[in-house]
């Protein structure tokens, strides 16, 4: 029997299942709205899908509703309905939810699509009992919604996304820049903040901020910074892959004037399965050239060779740092690096350009060889854009390291401090590890949770990390005693002193250690995935 | 940016006396811009300061038709000094059913004459808008149009000019027998009598007595505030050279020497000959003077242009006695009539050589000026607006 009381059960369901769409949103949203990683986290435990107080709490609800008199059934109904609903604090929020406009899309419908049971077994002239049982269903089943609305507004978001693009290209268009596009396995964003330093000397250049380098982020940069902004010169595209084909649709947004391929190497293996899977990838930005486009190509890498060796584009510049004069004129290299040398102050070097023959001694504050190939690659673009040597060494000498790419700092206690805490890839860490083998005085700590997304290269690369740190560093800390232990298999492989090694369960853990242990002219370098507060 | 043609923007016309030879300027250079690499804009300055883009500019016909603001395709416009535009708005005041938009511009040619144009003042716009332009700066531009500080400047570079004093209005207004006492005790007849800032001939005279020099002043004080009063050099001939250039890289044409001219060139000598502007104008090309001169004058000419910060372009008017090998810079045109083709031509440019080297050199200067710094960090801002809130919370 329905009452005038009756549809205030229903009511208050509905709204609580409205909020807990809300909370639920800002779940779905870290997992990128993949409806099938949400669930898996949901699931992974029961609190999360099935939060006991709140059920116990609502099946109460539905059975006094259901063993009571009119209008007893609906008042008992809604009042436990009420304290079933009603929201727990939610603790510290780490990420809030973030009120996109696919966010929005996917709550209204959910909205919509939670009212529908509750109103229709109100209209179809169900008791309270059953109205309370279809609410706590529904407001259970509210990750459930979400990932359903997503499901049906599949093919609105398909149209919205081909409308975000569809600006982007018009946003690009009104301007025409040149397009310099660059890829490869890691230093893409390190060269690009580079190249955009130096090439402001003479051109309004544009670069993708951070590392937005999938086809979407560099359209939300494109939408977001360039519109209304007709002044771009130059705009420099970082296009990162996870699968073949992804390079090749950002292609076809910013089609480049010119490729930059800095590394090749196994970074995201575990996606892509083989390097030369990596090699094909990297090289769509090269074939999505035009045949008067420029290539610049690090020769030092023999999967970056053969893509030289391909033969298109006409223009190919290449640049190393491993030649000699005498091999790169043989071999025909553009521009090489000689007398390399590092010290705590950063790098040095000479370019030479070796068709003319034109040098300029290069210093910066950089460290890791991999810098001077990077540096190469931007001082072979930007002659190539008719900016004088004089002035492009100039520039380099006031560059500064990406955030947390390898970064040297000293602590006010005297303790230097070595962030290499992005990514960290097999060449960074050699170079991080003989920078923290520089410092001739004091200990000198690594403390590492190891590489990963390696795939089959992993374990034996983590190995060979751990025989390097043996060979630089003093003390170790390896964070995660599991994933850690084929860096401890290297160093037991070394003569390294075993009572040096520390392996402890989390980051906190080793700050604490260090705080303790070192003290003025120590130095520590944190190697991988860290957070940058230290 | 390899694939793509430049951009243009041609302004001419102008709030200035020589706003005809300018819309024949523009036209001329709109006509001689390789199509294949640039696309031109014409942007029309009326008499009296409208701005209008659009392709019945194009044609100097159209110019003679009352309505041409009402032809189909004018539409208004404007430079806009918000840098991320880097061009014109056109449609700037839309309505509710049209909408406005932003036409990029690579490159801003001024084919102005005169005030408001070769002045400085669109210079200024230029520089705010920091869009390369073809010509010189603010500052060049501003000595150029000045005949009194082209004067100065020239002479504190030990370049050789007449001697001369200028008069203000008011002073001529409050004391005219007193000003004419000191003329004449400085000067001997003829005198020339001309306006600071008006180009061409105009409001220029010359007084072989007394009452032609007061009668000369009056006109002039008409046009201007500032007049200069020099001595006329008798048995002389005028001399034309051109120069171009930026940086360190100048160079100078071969040299004219206008004809026609009775006592002095007035206005419609110098413009008026036909359609063409200028190039018709009867001249010798080259001077008839001995080499050793005209290399002179060549080198005085760059030399002259690097005195007052010049760029680009610059026609710069000499008087001389050849036979003496006397020799006096007279005035420095920024934005000469026709941009001086008919001088280039002997110099073995053709007008798009011409036009491509201004465009190289506008680009050179702008990316000069990248270099400088203007975005010095400093936490003044922060630090004030900090001693603000602290402020507030006393008050508070």
């Amino acid at each position: 029997m329905q009452n005038d009381w009756t549809p205030l059960v229903g009511l208050i369901w509905l709204a609580g299942a409205w909020l807990r769409l809300r909370r639920q949103a800002r779940f779905y949203q870290i997992e990128e709205y993949m409806s099938r990683r949400y669930l898996r986290w949901l699931l992974a435990a029961r609190s999360r899908w099935l939060p006991p107080r709140q059920v116990a709490i609502g099946l109460l609800g539905v059975a006094l509703a259901a063993s009571a008199d009119h209008p007893y059934d609906s008042l008992a109904g809604g009042l436990f309905a009420l304290l079933a609903v009603y929201p727990k604090p939610q603790g510290k929020i780490k990420k809030p939810l973030v009120m996109t406009a696919r966010v929005k899309r996917i709550l209204a419908v959910a909205h919509i699509v939670c009212a529908l049971p509750i109103v229709g077994v109100w209209a179809a002239g169900a008791p309270s009992p059953a109205i309370g049982g279809v609410g706590l269903a529904v407001w259970l089943l509210a990750p459930g919604w979400l990932a359903m609305s997503n499901w049906l507004l599949t093919p609105l978001d398909a149209i919205a996304k081909r409308r975000f693009l569809r600006q982007a290209a018009v946003v690009l268009a009104q301007t025409q820049p040149k397009i310099i596009g660059i890829t490869g396995s890691y230093g893409k964003t390190t060269t690009k903040s580079f190249l955009r330093d130096i090439l402001s000397l003479r051109y309004q250049v544009y670069a993708t901020p951070k590392s937005y380098n999938t086809l979407m982020g560099v359209s939300l940069a494109i939408n977001r910074d360039l519109a209304d902004d007709y002044r771009t010169e130059i705009f420099i595209s970082e296009m990162g892959a996870y699968v073949p084909g992804e390079i090749a649709r950002i292609c076809q947004l910013t089609p480049p004037d010119i490729a930059i391929i800095t590394e090749v190497g196994p970074q995201h293996l575990e996606r892509f399965g083989s390097l030369e899977t990596v090699q094909k990838a990297k090289y769509e930005l090269v074939a999505n050239l035009p045949p008067d486009g420029v290539a610049v190509f690090n020769w030092d890498n023999a999967y970056i060779r053969a893509m030289h060796e391909r033969g298109y584009p006409a223009t190919r510049l290449t640049v190393s740092r491993e030649l000699s004069l005498a091999e790169a004129r043989a071999q025909g290299v553009t521009w090489l690096a000689q007398d390399i040398r590092e010290s705590l102050d950063g790098l040095s070097f000479c370019a030479i350009d070796v068709a003319s023959g034109e040098t300029a001694q290069i210093a910066t504050r950089l460290h890791g060889d991999h810098n001077v190939t990077n540096l190469l690659l931007c001082i072979a673009v930007a002659r190539r854009e008719a900016i004088p040597l004089r002035d492009i060494a100039r520039r380099v000498r006031s560059l500064q390291p990406a955030e947390n790419r390898l970064v040297r700092e000293t602590t006010a206690a005297g303790i230097t401090i070595i962030n290499d805490a992005y990514s960290a890839n097999p060449k960074g860490v050699i170079s991080a590890l003989k920078l923290l083998g520089m410092h001739r005085e004091g200990a000198r700590l690594l403390i590492t949770p190891g590489m990963v997304e390696l795939g089959a290269l992993q374990e034996g690369e983590n190995r060979k990390l751990g025989m390097l740190a043996a060979e630089y560093a003093t003390d170790i800390i390896l964070v995660g005693e599991s994933q850690t232990a084929p860096i401890l298999r290297g160093i037991e492989a070394t003569a390294f002193d075993r009572a040096h090694v520390h392996v402890v369960d989390s980051l906190e853990q080793s700050i604490a250690w260090y705080q303790r242990h070192l003290r003025a002219g120590d130095a520590v370098l944190f190697l991988n995935d860290l957070p940058d507060t230290y | 940016m390899s694939s793509r043609r430049s951009a243009v923007a041609v302004l001419f016309g102008g709030r200035s006396v020589e706003h005809d030879v300018s819309i024949v300027t523009g036209q001329q250079i709109m006509a001689a811009f390789p199509a294949d690499r640039y696309e031109t804009v014409p942007v029309y300055i009326t008499r009296d300061g409208r701005w209008v883009t659009g392709a019945p500019l194009r044609h100097l016909n159209n110019f003679r038709d009352d309505a041409l603001l009402e032809k189909p395709g004018i539409e208004a416009c404007l430079l806009s000094p918000d840098t991320r535009h880097h061009g014109l708005l056109i449609n700037p005041l839309a309505g509710r059913f049209s909408r406005s938009r932003v036409q990029r511009i690579d490159v801003v040619f001024p084919a102005l004459h005169g005030s408001h144009g070769e002045d400085g003042s669109l210079q200024g716009l230029l520089e705010l808008a920091d869009i390369p332009y073809i010509g010189c700066a603010t500052l060049g531009s501003a000595l150029g149009n000045d005949k009194i500080m082209t004067k100065l400047a020239l002479r504190q570079a030990g370049l050789p000019v007449l001697d001369d004093m200028w008069v203000a209005r008011e002073a001529w207004a409050a004391a005219p027998d007193a000003i004419v006492a000191q003329i004449r005790d400085r000067f001997d007849f003829p005198i020339f009598i001309k306006p600071a800032c008006l180009g061409s001939s105009i409001g220029i005279g010359r007084a072989s007595d007394e009452a032609l020099l007061r009668a000369s002043i009056d006109v002039a004080a008409s046009f201007d505030r500032r007049i200069l009063v020099e001595p006329a050099l008798t048995d002389s001939v005028e001399i034309n050279c051109a120069v171009m250039g930026y940086g360190d890289e100048y160079e100078a044409s071969p040299l004219e020497q206008p004809l026609g001219w009775d006592d002095f060139l007035s206005y419609d000598d110098k413009y008026m000959r036909g359609a063409e502007g200028m190039k018709s104008a009867d001249r010798i090309i080259p001077a008839p003077i001995d080499d050793e001169l005209a290399a002179r004058i060549q080198a005085l000419s760059i030399a002259a242009f690097q005195a007052v910060d010049g760029r680009g372009i610059a026609r710069i008017d000499y008087l001389a006695r050849p036979q003496a090998g006397e020799v006096y810079l007279n005035e420095i045109n920024t934005m000469p009539g026709s941009l001086a083709f008919y001088l280039w031509h002997e110099a073995g440019y053709s007008r798009a050589q011409v036009l491509e080297r201004l465009v190289q050199l506008g680009r050179a200067a702008h990316a000069d000026k990248r270099r400088n710094t203007y975005d010095y960090p400093t936490s003044l801002v922060s630090i004030a607006s900090q001693r603000g809130s602290k402020g507030v919370k006393r008050k508070g």
